[in-house]
């Protein structure tokens, strides 16, 4: 079991930061606010954490807890001015949040790195401190989606009109949706340039918008659980695929579009429909 | 002691007047029914009413205080609750978690509300049940136990029996009588015109958006350009 861990302890670290990565789009996404601005949160916090890291010498739990707090508070700020969009316009002007972010990291002279990124962001940060704060991150929005709460962010996605009515407060939910996708996109960028002691316009660039969205469809955006679905199926998924060396990308391709086609609310919500099936015939038994 | 007024209220769609002009008072503790054909303006009143669609000009009161410009949400807090012309519920929710959406509105709300609204509303039997899983009927049942699980002082019902038999639409104006009794104002939208006669206490008739007719529900229903809009000239209170 040591050794197993030993040798896969980078996966390992990588499906915990992509978990994080997922839930910055999915908690949006159940709210029904198309926004991938979790994504440009990344870039935010993984550059934060190292700028604060190499200038400032802060530890690390300061260093990501800054890069947080930046990306919560840009995120707050896009919630406000992007409140009246929604669906693909809201999801594009997003995006160009994060594409903004690569520009500027570009072009940020000595303070980014430039094109070459900034090196040498070490810290003591453990691969266990990554799964605590993975951890801690599910279990509160698995919180969330009981009670009260978890009504009003169904009521927010399915029907707004209907939240209003009873006096949902959606307008605050759906910044809500947009403040947590930045902290947990922030939280996801600056431990993983901390872990690995580097950052590079690359590593906060287009791809993860593809792989965030990836996860999400595959795994499904109703639930944290579906998150963490996506974020170990695509982990783990260029391993088992190795035989096929360079035709995993094609691979990747077919599930996403299947899953895109055939099961739109992912593999959770495959699992949720197979489970509700099994308990129907009792609830008809009870009702009868 | 009027609850909610409409003062001039209009509300325009570009060159479409869907409502235009409109005064209604309702009083505390009675039935108010609006009457009027499809596109009649009924359902954008009862809309403007609640602020999901801004008002082109006109005041809205409630309790004597204007609320135009209040946040939506707001009013369901200040006792404002409504039903809606079609179905909306939640689907992954049971019947039981639906109703309770009404009551999430108060941190604690008042004991058994929730338990309340379902046994008031017929649906002992299926509070596991998803909305899936119900009948038109059934699915409109909830939607008036939701409300009332927000604890109302008014409130506002577009087609409540709408997809109900004979019997059931009985059970819903015995209903919506006994609310009244207990001292819940209502504003009531239906096509049924004997229901609408034998639930209200007071009949409003539109058409083209402006009020045509406003009275007790024998006067209302008996107004020659109510008859020419509405009833056709043929029909007849069984009352």
């Amino acid at each position: 079991m040591i050794a197993w861990y030993e040798a896969n302890v980078v996966l390992i670290q990588s499906m915990f930061i992509s978990l994080l990565l997922a839930l910055s789009i999915q908690v949006p996404f159940r709210a029904g606010v198309f926004s991938l601005a979790g994504i440009g949160s990344y870039g935010v916090g993984a550059y934060t954490a190292a700028i604060v890291t190499l200038q400032l010498g802060w530890p690390p739990f300061a260093a990501i807890g800054a890069g947080m707090l930046l990306a919560a508070v840009i995120a707050y700020l896009l919630a406000l001015v992007l409140a009246r969009l929604s669906g693909l316009y809201l999801g594009m002007a997003t995006i160009a949040y994060s594409l903004i972010l690569s520009v500027v990291v570009i072009n940020g002279g000595e303070l980014t790195g430039g094109a070459q990124g900034l090196f040498g962001a070490v810290s003591d940060l453990q691969t266990g401190h990554v799964v605590a704060v993975a951890v801690a991150a599910v279990a509160l929005l698995a919180l969330s989606e009981r009670g009260r709460l978890g009504r009003w962010i169904d009521t927010v996605r399915e029907d707004p009109e209907l939240a209003v009515s009873v006096g949902v407060p959606v307008a605050a939910i759906r910044q809500l949706s947009f403040v947590v996708g930045g902290l947990l996109g922030a939280c996801a960028g600056a431990m993983n340039t901390l872990l690995r002691t580097t950052v590079t316009p690359e590593e906060v660039g287009f791809h993860l918008v593809v792989l965030a969205l990836t996860m999400i469809i595959v795994g499904g955006s109703r639930s944290w659980a579906g998150a963490l679905i996506g974020a170990v199926v695509f982990t783990w998924l260029p391993t088992v695929l190795a035989f096929v060396g360079e035709w995993q990308t094609l691979v990747y391709g077919v599930v996403v579009a299947v899953a895109a086609i055939f099961v739109p609310t992912g593999i959770l919500g495959l699992a949720q429909d197979f489970v509700r099936r099994l308990r129907r015939p009792a609830l008809q038994g009870g009702r009868s | 002691m009027t609850v909610i007024e409409a003062r001039d209220v209009a509300v325009h769609y570009g060159g479409i007047k869907a409502v235009d002009g409109v005064d209604l008072a309702l009083e505390a503790g009675r039935i108010c029914g609006l009457l009027g054909p499809n596109g009649s303006g009924k359902s954008t009143l009862l809309a403007a009413l609640t602020r999901l669609v801004p008002l082109t000009r006109g005041t809205l009161l409630l309790d004597g205080v204007e609320y135009q410009n209040a946040a939506p949400a707001s009013l369901a807090r200040r006792g404002v609750a409504r039903t809606f012309q079609t179905v909306r519920l939640l689907p992954d929710l049971t019947v039981a978690e639906n109703v309770r959406l009404g009551a999430d509105l108060r941190r604690r709300p008042p004991a058994g509300i929730v338990d309340d609204a379902i046994e008031r509303t017929g649906l002992g039997e299926v509070v596991r049940a998803r909305p899936g899983e119900l009948s038109y009927g059934m699915s409109r049942r909830v939607e008036i136990a939701r409300a009332l699980a927000t604890s109302p002082r008014l409130l506002l019902l577009d087609e409540p029996t709408a997809g109900m038999n004979q019997a059931e639409r009985q059970e819903i104006s015995e209903l919506l009588r006994r609310l009244r009794d207990e001292g819940l104002t209502q504003l009531l939208v239906e096509h049924d015109v004997q229901m609408m006669i034998d639930t209200c206490d007071d009949l409003v008739a539109m058409n083209f958006g402006a009020v045509v007719a406003h009275g007790s529900p024998s006067e209302v229903v008996t107004n020659p350009d109510v008859q020419r809009a509405y009833l056709g000239k043929r029909w007849r209170a069984h009352a």
